[in-house]
């Protein structure tokens, strides 16, 4: 909503700017006509009057200031309609921003009242004395988990509201990639240890981001890939670069997205319509916040679940850091799964190895060219 | 006032579940579903005493459901759950022939009276009228236990709403039946956000039945006070 009301402020004082410059120059010519009449009168009552050379000459002159005048007319009259054209399309889009702010509102209100509902009406059975013993303790255990999802919630609507909001801002730094994503991955190895985790990355891959919020798109994304990857979920997580993008993959082999909208599902509160989606826990941000902060980076992100194989793969782009050497050997490549803690499985062809020690090296590396 | 059957129509899960455990509690029995199109087959096939529908489901919404089960004439009561209570949506809900309308969240003693409430309305219009089956209004006759108008060149079905607002004037002939009557014998007490409603079905009945809808003959409103059905 920030950018719109900005945009709309720059065009209007755009605007204001040139209509006051239009009536200076109005202003200006009629100043200057009035007083070349005015020294024309004072020549004549001075010296009589004009002779036939004299005449052609104020009459030369007279030509050529009409003409600088028209054109300067035509000139500020097409400064005068571009602004008027940036103006109308301002508002349009500032239009367009109140509509989607009011359909964000609706679909909060919708998506909180559907646990609290769900928690007023256990807790009200059991102090109503309908649910006792184990049915009570279920009902009490069910309610705090309609909590949770309120608090889910709350959160997610924060960080979204402030990445729409006035507040709204990322802050790039020179930072690697692959280091983040490193820790990301071990650490969310360590915490889901039904799920297969592999990692390909190279060892340094140097971008212009902001680590926090690429460390939530990558949580985020992490999530998504748990969620919908299948009861014992295989992500595959790959670092690399494109053009001069740093270039950041994460894979499930999971259902795919069944027909829903690759673009409708990066929208707040949109999600997924088979049953495996809606039974599970979120309200839709996850990818919406996703692709907020990317594009707050002027980055770009890509959803493919034509793949062979199966599963979803969504691809984040960021901006390299430019001037640096472009590291893109394959060096590392981690497999995390769950069998003890994560397991190197690969090894450094090259370069800075990281707090995992390489060993094997499987082929594999730069694959994730889209 | 037991056993009644109960459809609940509800893809979150934990409402689903509480909602029913509680309904179960009253003595109805109660089905679940949480897919609109699947509940809508399963009520074509087998209508219970009652749906509770919620608006936004998988597959298929509460809405589209409704309407496609009045549009077969099926008169099963509907009350819809919803977590979207824009004023807007209440009257669309009742308009396309639901009962009546719950926004959540809701108290749990609402709901069961409710329900309750419904199942009481659907009794009372089930059981044979006091004032007979049949209406006749100049030559149009209206059978009240098929939903069914008889006019000398056509006939055709009304829908329940319609053939209950008939029926209430009917058992009072001549006398003024207020509107706030008609919303409690009909929908029930706070259904409707404005008594409005109640007239533009009377417009509707009156287009359908009078000789000239402009200058009724038989359903007559008391200004300030309601309306009046003279035979």
């Amino acid at each position: 909503m920030k950018s719109g009301a900005r945009s709309l402020k720059v065009s209007l004082a755009l605007y204001v700017v040139i209509v006051m410059l239009f009536f200076t120059l109005i202003g200006w010519w009629v100043y200057f006509f009035s007083s070349k009449g005015d020294e024309l009168a004072e020549h004549v009552e001075l010296s009589g009057p004009l002779n036939a050379g004299q005449y052609s000459a104020i009459h030369e002159q007279l030509g050529e200031w009409a003409s600088m005048f028209f054109f300067e007319g035509i000139f500020l009259g097409v400064l005068l309609l571009a602004s008027v054209l940036l103006v109308l399309r301002a508002v349009r889009r500032e239009l367009v921003l109140n509509r989607q702010q009011r359909n964000f509102l609706s679909a909060v209100t919708h998506e909180l009242r559907s646990p609290l509902a769900s928690a007023k009406l256990y807790l009200e059975s059991i102090r109503q004395g309908r649910a006792d013993g184990e049915k009570a303790e279920r009902y009490l255990a069910h309610a705090q988990e309609d909590i949770e999802r309120l608090e889910d919630l709350v959160e997610d609507l924060l960080t979204a509201r402030r990445m729409t909001g006035e507040t709204a801002e990322v802050h790039p730094e020179t930072m690697d990639l692959s280091g983040l994503v490193l820790r990301r991955v071990e650490r969310f190895a360590a915490l889901h240890d039904h799920a297969t985790v592999e990692l390909d990355a190279p060892a340094a891959v140097m971008v212009e981001a902001d680590p926090q919020a690429l460390d939530r798109v990558l949580e985020n994304l992490l999530g998504n890939a748990l969620k919908y990857g299948g009861a014992q979920p295989r992500i595959e997580v790959g670092v690399g670069v494109d053009g001069r993008s740093g270039l950041l993959t994460v894979r499930d082999f999971g259902p795919g997205l069944q027909g829903a909208d690759p673009q409708r599902i990066l929208e707040p509160f949109v999600r997924g319509k088979d049953e495996n989606v809606r039974t599970q826990p979120g309200a839709g941000l996850g990818l919406f916040i996703v692709k907020e902060l990317v594009g707050a980076h002027r980055g770009s992100l890509r959803i493919d679940d034509t793949l062979d194989g199966g599963g979803t793969r969504v691809a984040v782009r960021v901006p390299l850091t430019p001037g640096l050497p472009r590291n893109v050997r394959p060096t590392h490549t981690w497999g995390l799964s769950d069998d003890g803690p994560p397991r190197p499985s690969a090894g450094a062809v090259g370069g800075a190895s990281r707090e995992t020690p390489g060993q094997a090296a499987p082929p594999g590396g730069q694959e994730q060219q889209l | 006032m037991s056993g009644e059957r109960l459809i609940v129509v509800e893809d979150e899960a934990h409402l689903a579940e509480v909602i029913s455990e509680n309904l179960e509690l009253e003595g109805w029995r109660v089905e679940v579903l949480g897919d609109g199109a699947q509940a809508l087959e399963r009520i074509r096939q087998d209508p219970p005493d009652l749906v509770l529908l919620d608006v936004m489901l998988p597959s298929m919404d509460g809405f589209a459901v409704c309407e496609a089960l009045r549009g077969d004439g099926n008169q099963v009561p509907i009350l819809f759950l919803t977590a979207r209570s824009s004023r807007d949506d209440r009257v669309r809900g009742l308009e396309l022939g639901g009962d009546d309308y719950l926004g959540k969240p809701f108290d749990l003693s609402e709901l069961i009276l409710r329900v309750g409430a419904i199942l009481r309305r659907t009794q009372w219009f089930s059981s044979p009228s006091p004032a007979g089956d049949e209406l006749r209004l100049g030559d149009v006759r209206i059978d009240l236990a098929t939903l069914t108008v008889h006019k000398p060149d056509r006939t055709f079905g009304l829908s329940q709403k319609e053939t209950m607002i008939l029926r209430c004037l009917a058992e009072r002939p001549g006398e003024v039946v207020s509107r706030s009557e008609i919303v409690d014998t009909v929908w029930g007490y706070d259904a409707f956000p404005t008594l409005r409603t109640v007239d533009n079905f009377i417009v509707r009945l009156r287009r359908l039945l009078e000789p000239d809808p402009k200058n009724p003959r038989y359903i007559h409103t008391v200004r300030g006070a309601g309306y009046r059905l003279t035979p």
